[in-house]
């Protein structure tokens, strides 16, 4: 049967003509094209790409509408396929960020609100209770305490110096929840970078190590293609993630600090460090305010332990260097990357 | 006697328009599980048919499922649940052989037996899409006293035929289209024109819907609620044939009530056909 | 019936509703309703839901609804989309889908 409006599917990692216009598209709607997408469902009337919208694992992203084609069953139409297209990729809890004036569209996508940074963004997901039913797995959780203490921890890969921090927490804490994140942007794969983190904390009682969590929004994942000023794309993430564990992860836990390296190389990490304080003590929020502590890096030599550097001097093969900076547990996993010879891949 | 003017396509995963095409009182409403569903959502749209086909509004409807062709994955249980839902008609697409019919017959009797339908019960037509279909017309439309119906789908049967529609009196489809008519006239079965399928243009439509009325199609099939009214009201009576008509059965009835043989109306001897005309011009000028 | 992965079906196109089953993971099953009609057809959207799968001999999944204020037969069929391909069953067992 002939359709006024046709829906169908592009992988941008094909260079389609199709591409071209869904620039235009989002470029009329003041938007970047992101190339973390791997698809696009894309409406197409009368010749032309009307609306689309693009699937990145889990996170909804570039959604516009063609100002003529603004009516509500096209938009609807357009949800139902990506929710659907993501569904038959394997994705059922769904993430998407969106300008805050944006917000009831996507509640007619069937989408909540999670967190909003006023004015900059707000983070939504495809469920009313998915939130809240990984709270209450959380709160299964909780340990007894005056000073209940997080650690978020990215180790690509666990080095010494997140020894050093996740001890100094746990000395101080009645309990100590320790997160990694979830992501496989890093060198190192999620699955590798856990294991290590869990290696080198066995000895700590008073911890509990979880999971990567959805709740917790690495860099990588988080979206800056609405945003165009840099600045505002570093420190919007920062509130989206922080806003995140203050509102519901810390709550849940009885979390009442948060414990953090001190970050003297990498500027991503400093400012985020910053906005930290701004986030979990300052800002007005429904739940009480968490302590931020920064411990100064662990130093080898007066020269902070940094995973960066190990994975340096892992392209120069210096497993000599490395083994100052790593407890064992990592270091025989970066020498088992390399073959007898020890010959880079 | 069953009107069969407009046969409404509803796509069968759509749930706005299964839940309001009553409302449009097309003479028949064609519940589509073939085409107008992605192969992803036919497990979905067939449930959505089932349950609607059971839906009170459309208990006064005259039903139809387009279930998808047997020898796919999907067209037996498209059946099963047309039948099992009590759809009037069941229409089978592509249709181009005669044993297509039969077997599709022996499945819904199968069908029936087990969920306690009546034997018979259930309704076919046939959509002619091919030249094979063309060609085999008479005998797929005699094939089973279950036919009711058999419909010429132009899109596939014009690929098939390396031709594409054009305007005018659209010589593409004169011989389909005159093919399927004589073989619905000789098997005492009803005949459907094809999809008009640009809804904006209704001049276009009300001109094809003047050919296949010349041409004596019972009905045409219709993608959008609109075109139902205007089909009606193209297919009424002048009044000038209404007035005839109704002289006609004047006519018939006193012959009846003097008990002669012969029906004679201005000098003239009436047969049985016009007489029949003019019940169905009557029951059509009723109907808008 | 058990729901042993995740699914989904139906849409959030106006007169639609969006079904999502999983696993519970706890034994257990429950419905979550969301509705624009919530108020005035809350509860019978509850009960055709629960009528729906209790018919399918549901007793253990989690069942999301977002509900554009489909008919109940919408709504029956969805829940029971959904429940199909979240039990992974291709055989229809008819009696069960009245």
């Amino acid at each position: 049967m002939n359709a006024t409006a046709d829906f169908y599917t592009v992988q941008p990692k094909d260079a389609p003509p199709e591409m071209e216009e869904v620039r235009k598209l989002l470029a009329a709607n003041d938007l970047e094209l992101d190339d973390q997408i791997e698809v696009f469902v894309v409406c197409r009337q009368k010749g032309h790409i009307v609306a689309c919208a693009g699937l990145d694992h889990y996170t909804i992203k570039c959604v516009a509408v063609a100002e003529d084609a603004r009516g509500e069953s096209l938009s609807l139409a357009l949800g139902s396929e990506v929710v659907s297209l993501a569904a038959e990729r394997g994705q059922y809890h769904l993430f998407l960020y969106s300008a805050p004036h944006n917000l009831p569209f996507f509640r007619g996508w069937g989408f909540y609100p999670l967190v909003e940074v006023p004015q900059r963004v707000v983070l939504m997901e495809n469920s009313p209770v998915a939130i809240e039913k990984y709270c209450e797995s959380l709160r299964v959780q909780r340990r007894p305490g005056k000073t209940i203490g997080g650690i978020v921890l990215n180790a690509n890969p666990f080095t010494l110096g997140h020894r050093y921090l996740v001890a100094q927490a746990a000395r101080a804490c009645d309990w100590l929840h320790v997160f990694v994140v979830k992501e496989d942007a890093s060198s190192f794969s999620y699955a590798d970078r856990f294991a290590l983190v869990a290696a080198g904390v066995k000895g700590i009682d008073n911890l509990t190590l979880y999971p990567g969590s959805d709740y917790i929004i690495s860099r990588a994942t988080f979206p800056g293609y609405f945003l165009k000023d840099k600045g505002l794309i570093e420190s919007s993430w920062a509130a989206v993630d922080l806003l995140l564990f203050r509102d519901y992860i810390a709550p849940a836990l009885g979390i009442t600090r948060r414990y953090v390296g001190s970050e003297p190389f990498d500027p991503v990490t400093k400012s985020y460090n910053a906005q930290m304080k701004d986030w979990l003590q300052q800002a007005p929020s429904g739940q009480p305010p968490i302590t931020v502590v920064e411990i100064p890096r662990a130093s080898i030599g007066g020269v902070p332990i940094s995973a960066t550097e190990v994975r340096r001097l892992l392209a120069e093969r210096d497993f000599g260097r490395i083994a100052a900076l790593v407890p064992a547990t990592t270091l025989q996993f970066l020498e088992s990357l390399l073959p007898v010879n020890n010959t880079i891949q | 006697m069953k009107l069969r003017r407009s046969m409404l396509f509803v796509p069968g995963d759509n749930a706005a328009m299964l839940s309001t095409s009553f409302v449009y009182k097309p003479d028949s409403v064609m519940f589509d599980l073939e085409d107008a569903v992605s192969l992803r959502e036919k497990d979905s749209a067939r449930l959505m048919v089932y349950q609607a086909l059971q839906h009170p509004a459309y208990a006064d409807i005259e039903t139809v499922v387009r279930i998808n062709e047997l020898n796919t994955e999907y067209g037996l249980k498209d059946l099963e649940a047309a039948v099992r839902g009590g759809v009037d008609i069941v229409r089978l697409p592509k249709t181009e052989t005669a044993q297509e019919i039969h077997e599709l017959e022996t499945h819904i009797a199968r069908i029936e037996k087990a969920c306690g339908r009546p034997v018979g019960d259930t309704k076919l037509m046939a959509a002619i899409e091919s030249a094979i279909g063309v060609v085999n017309a008479v005998s797929i439309a005699t094939a089973s006293p279950r036919m009711v119906a058999i419909a010429i789908a132009g899109f596939d049967y014009l690929v098939d035929m390396h031709t594409r529609r054009s305007t005018g009196w659209e010589p593409e489809l004169f011989y389909a289209r005159a093919a399927v008519l004589h073989a619905a006239r000789a098997a005492h079965i009803d005949a459907f024109d094809v999809v008009y399928g640009n809804v904006t243009d209704d001049e276009g439509f009300l001109r094809e819907v003047q050919i296949a009325k010349q041409l004596g199609f019972n009905g045409k099939s219709l993608i959008h609620p609109k075109q139902i009214d205007l089909l009606h009201k193209a297919y009424a009576p002048t009044e000038a044939e209404v007035s005839h008509a109704k002289r006609v059965l004047a006519a018939a009835e006193e012959a009846h009530r003097k008990g002669l043989g012969v029906v004679s109306l201005d000098g003239k001897m009436v047969d049985p056909p016009v007489i029949h005309e003019a019940e169905m011009a009557l029951q059509l000028a009723e109907a808008v | 019936m058990k729901v042993i992965k995740e699914a989904i079906a139906g849409t959030v196109e106006s007169s639609d509703l969006l079904v999502k089953v999983a696993p519970s993971g706890k034994g257990t099953r429950d419905i979550v309703i969301r509705s624009e009609v919530m108020k005035q057809f809350g509860k019978q959207i509850k009960k055709v839901v629960t009528d729906t799968l209790d018919k399918l001999s549901v007793s253990d999944g989690s069942i999301v609804i977002e509900d554009k204020g489909a008919l109940d037969c919408v709504i029956r069929a969805r829940v029971q989309a959904a429940v199909l391909r979240g039990c992974g069953s291709q055989e229809l067992d008819w009696g069960r889908l009245s």
